[in-house]
Order: C-alpha cells, then sequence, then structure tokens
C-alpha cells in the first residue's frame, strides 16, 4: 500500500473513533457505552492491521491480534458480566448534562487539532491525524471518568483513553517496542479486573456505588 | 452562465418526480413497517389514496382562524415544492439557470415549518400551539446541524449548489473509497438528524395523535379537506426532499453524467435505489426504537451537532 492510501484510511478510522466517542459520551444506558467502546477497541484492531500490511512490522500483527482478542471480546464480556451481575438498568445522571460534555467534547477535539498542528517535527513522525485523534480520545476518556457516577463508566471512560494512547502509538512510524505494548494491555487487564472485583464486593457488602461515597461521615 | 448547464426544463421536471414520488416513500416506509411488525399493512398507494379523499372533501375552519390560515396550506406547499427543485434526480451538473442551492432549500424547508407554525397558533386549537411550540423548540436544534453538514462537504467542492456539489463528488467512480474522513462523520451526523428532519421516531411519531407525543401531526389538527391534503403532500414532499439532499451530498452514484435518455433513466434508476435505502433506514429506525421524551431529544440532537461540527472541524484543520 503507498503511504498516501494508508494515511487515508488512519484518518477515516480516526473519524470513526472520534465518532465511537461522541456515542460513548452521549450513552445514556451504560450497555450502549460498552458496546461502543467495544466497536472502539475493534476499530483500533484494524488500524494496527492496516499499519502492519504497510510497515510490514510483525509486532503490530501481534499487537492487532492482542487488541482484537483482549479489549474488543473478553474485557467487553467481563464488563457486560458486571453490568448483569448488578443488574443496573440506566445509568445514573452524569455530574454535568449530556449537552455541556458534547460542546466540551468538540472543544477539546478542536483544540487537540489545533496543537499537533502546530507539533511540526512530532506531527510528521506521525501517520495521518493519528496524533491529534490520540489526544482527543485520551482526554475524552479522562472526561468519561470524571463525569461519570459509577464505577463502571468509569472503567469505560478509561479503556476509551487507553485506546486513544494506542492509536497513536501504532502510527508513530517506528512503531513501539512490543514489550511496552504487551505490558500496556497487561495493565489495563489488571486494572478491569480489580475494578470488576472491587464494584461487585463493594455492592455486595455495603450496597453502595461511587455516587454515594462523596460524603464523609465521621 | 455556459449554455453546456443543465437545461430548466430538466430542473421542473425533477421538481414533478419528487413531488409525484413523495407519497409513495411514505407508503413504502409504512408497509415494511407494518411488515416487521407482522401486519399486511396498507398497500403502498395508501398515501395517494388518503390525498384523493381529502381533496374531494369540504373544509370546516374553527371561528378563531383568520384569513391567513386558508392560505397557509397553499404557502407550506408552495415552499417545498420550490425546495424539491433543488435536489438533483435524474442528472448531476451546473445548471445553466441558478436556482438556488443548498442553502435556499434549507431556507425554503424553514419557511415552511415556520408557516406551518404560524397557522397552528391562529386556529387558536390548544394542540396546535403546544405541537407548534414543541417543533419550534426541536427546529432549531435540527437546522444548524444540516447547515454544518451541508458547509463540511460544500468547503471541499468549493460550491454549495447541489447540483454542482454532486456533479463533483460523482467525477469519482468508486465513492466509498473517495469518501474523506469528515464524510464519514457528516454522514454519521445526518443518519442521527433525518428521523428528526423527517418527524418521525425516536423524535417524533408520524402515527399517532396522542396529545402527549405529538410534533408536527399536533400542528395540522385545525386542517381539514383540501388545505390538510396540502398539508399532507408537503409533509411527503418534505421528507423525500431530505432524503434526496443526503443522497446528493454523500451518495451521487448514479449521477453518471452520460448524456440522452439513458443517462437520465440511470440517473433515476440510482436516485431510486439511494432513496428506498434511505427509507429502509428510516424504517428500521422506527421499527426498533421508542419515542424518546421530549426532553431527551435535545441530547439526542447533540450526537449530531457534536458530529457535525467534528466534521467540519476535520475539514477544515
Amino acid at each position: 500500500m503507498s503511504p498516501e492510501v494508508v494515511q487515508t484510511i488512519i484518518d477515516d478510522l480516526g473519524a470513526l473513533l472520534l465518532f465511537t466517542m461522541i456515542l460513548i459520551l452521549a450513552a445514556g444506558q451504560i450497555y450502549r457505552a460498552i458496546y461502543a467502546v467495544a466497536t472502539q477497541s475493534f476499530l483500533i484492531a484494524v488500524a494496527g492491521a492496516v499499519l502492519a500490511t504497510a510497515t510490514g512490522n510483525p509486532d503490530l500483527w501481534v499487537i492487532a491480534g492482542v487488541t482484537l482478542t483482549v479489549k474488543t471480546m473478553v474485557l467487553p464480556f467481563v464488563l457486560h458480566r458486571v453490568v448483569q451481575r448488578l443488574n443496573v438498568r440506566r445509568e445514573v445522571e452524569p455530574v454535568i448534562p449530556v449537552g455541556a460534555t458534547l460542546a466540551i467534547a468538540v472543544v477539546v477535539v478542536v483544540m487537540s487539532f489545533q496543537l499537533s498542528a502546530t507539533l511540526g517535527s512530532v506531527h510528521q513522525a506521525i501517520t495521518g491525524n493519528a496524533l491529534p485523534v490520540g489526544i482527543s480520545l485520551t482526554l475524552l476518556g479522562v472526561l468519561v471518568m470524571a463525569t461519570g457516577q459509577t464505577a463502571l463508566t468509569q472503567m469505560v471512560g478509561l479503556f476509551a483513553s487507553e485506546n486513544g494512547i494506542f492509536f497513536t502509538a501504532m502510527a508513530v512510524t517506528q512503531g513501539m517496542p512490543l514489550i511496552i505494548e504487551i505490558g500496556v494491555i497487561l495493565d489495563v487487564i489488571l486494572a478491569a479486573l480489580v475494578m470488576a472485583i472491587m464494584v461487585l464486593r463493594v455492592r455486595s457488602t455495603v450496597d453502595a456505588d461511587i455516587a454515594d461515597l462523596d460524603e464523609l461521615r465521621g | 452562465m455556459t449554455a453546456k448547464g443543465l437545461p430548466v426544463w430538466l430542473m421542473l421536471a425533477e421538481m414533478a418526480l419528487l413531488v409525484v414520488a413523495g407519497p409513495l416513500i411514505t407508503g413504502v416506509i409504512q408497509k415494511v413497517k407494518a411488515r416487521l411488525q407482522s401486519r399486511e399493512g396498507a398497500g403502498v398507494l395508501q398515501p395517494y389514496r388518503d390525498l384523493a379523499k381529502l381533496f374531494r372533501k369540504g373544509t370546516v375552519q374553527s371561528d378563531s382562524a383568520s384569513g391567513f390560515f386558508r392560505a397557509v396550506p397553499v404557502l407550506v406547499l408552495a415552499a417545498t415544492t420550490a425546495a424539491a427543485a433543488l435536489v438533483p434526480v435524474l442528472r448531476a451538473g451546473p445548471p445553466a439557470f441558478p436556482l438556488g442551492d443548498a442553502l435556499m432549500l434549507l431556507g425554503l424547508l424553514a419557511l415552511a415549518r415556520f408557516l406551518t407554525a404560524v397557522g397552528a397558533l391562529d386556529a387558536g386549537g390548544a394542540f396546535g400551539g403546544m405541537g407548534a411550540s414543541r417543533e419550534m423548540m426541536v427546529a432549531p436544534l435540527i437546522e444548524p446541524v444540516l447547515m454544518m453538514v451541508v458547509f463540511s462537504s460544500a468547503i471541499f467542492a468549493g460550491t454549495t449548489e447541489l447540483r454542482a456539489l454532486a456533479a463533483y463528488r460523482g467525477a469519482w467512480t468508486s465513492w466509498i473509497v473517495a469518501w474523506r474522513a469528515a464524510d464519514f462523520l457528516g454522514f454519521a451526523a445526518m443518519l442521527v438528524l433525518l428521523p428528526a428532519e423527517t418527524g418521525r421516531i425516536p423524535v417524533d411519531n408520524p402515527d399517532t395523535h396522542l396529545e402527549l407525543t405529538m410534533l408536527h401531526e399536533g400542528m395540522l389538527l385545525e386542517h381539514s379537506g383540501p388545505g390538510l391534503g396540502c398539508m399532507l403532500l408537503a409533509s411527503h414532499t418534505r421528507q423525500i426532499v431530505t432524503l434526496g439532499l443526503v443522497s446528493a451530498l454523500f451518495f451521487p452514484v448514479g449521477h453518471t453524467g452520460a448524456t440522452g435518455g439513458i443517462g437520465l433513466l440511470a440517473g433515476a434508476g440510482a436516485f431510486a435505489l439511494e432513496i428506498s435505502l434511505l427509507a429502509l433506514f428510516l424504517a428500521l429506525v422506527e421499527s426498533s426504537y421508542a419515542k424518546l421524551r421530549l426532553f431527551r431529544v435535545p441530547p439526542y440532537l447533540g450526537v449530531g451537532f457534536a458530529c457535525a461540527l467534528t466534521a467540519l472541524a476535520l475539514r477544515i484543520l
């Protein structure tokens, strides 16, 4: 594949990633956010496969495969199980209204595009729009974590954030060392498992959620 | 203006075609919905029969309505029909005589919406006023976003004239390969907006006359006979015009540029295919979602707004 074609495909995937991020931000029900984050991880895996064919770097194939199995199948499945065990039907209202969140999201996207345009030499080392898209996904993931009231929403935000970092790392011309990527993936799995267990334990012992924990009692 | 542009008679023929085909699309959507609900459903020609029935009937209007009320259906139909003249159907390409561009189209649709609301208020009915106030709450959320989607394509092509825009896109043989990042987001925004603009679930419900849920239907309650017929025909036309706008902005596949009768037929066939696909999408959305509460509508349309603005940002930055 010629560099222009790869760049176009990465740009297109970046647009779809931003779309899934908007869906996560606007999701009223936790199920939809989980499906959206799974789709997002799938797109990341596709981007990995495209970059692997383009650069001939075998590490990228491994990363794409691991992303596909772990982040599009296993982690959403774990989240889904937690949702079923908790039996939450709908999400608690976010701290700020959805409309305001979306407005902040648009500002973040525009600012990260503006920012990456000023980073001339860094921008050139990365294929297409992967840098601004990655920055936006990371920041918006943090936004989801900050505004979500339940631990599940915060987990979804963590995954989205992590997807953003991954997308940028993949698109760096030389590619990241495989061991670092594997380490990051392991971190995420561990975080997800710990959080899942915590959520279930907390719920089963004290019947409280994150939203109920903002008041200190002496 | 060059002599090579599209002749005016062709554009007027396209306008007539859209107005005639409008009720058919509604019929198809209703048929698909009925089948998805395991019902037989009325035939696809049912909207035509309804219109014919209404045009044969007499008119009754409330005593408090002014003379303007009688003019509203005709004006609404006229504005919508004029908008239909701006959508490319048979052939794309810069027109010989500029009738108007995409902004004109959106303006005419907004004018029709405004007149409908004014007519509903004029009759003095409680439901009409409620419907009008709700419609006016939703409209400012839809129209700017549609405008932004149009701009995100127009910046690329350098023109807001829909026929020229479609021709610019149609220059490629493989359109999906030619889609840039912004097109994906713009199309996503359009798919979110489409049910809202055509007055369907999850924003509005075209089938119900339950006072708590109506937006558009509530405004038509005071109209009767030929007036109601005009209003219904206008809403059928509005729907097909909106679908035509989407197809002109994103899939001008059929606009082959071939001259002569074969080119026109191919264009018409491709247009029918695109419109049917979008109609199928609407029917599927209507069958698989519930209507949103009124105060849930702004966040839903906010998704479209965010997508459109991001598409515009991607195009500019």
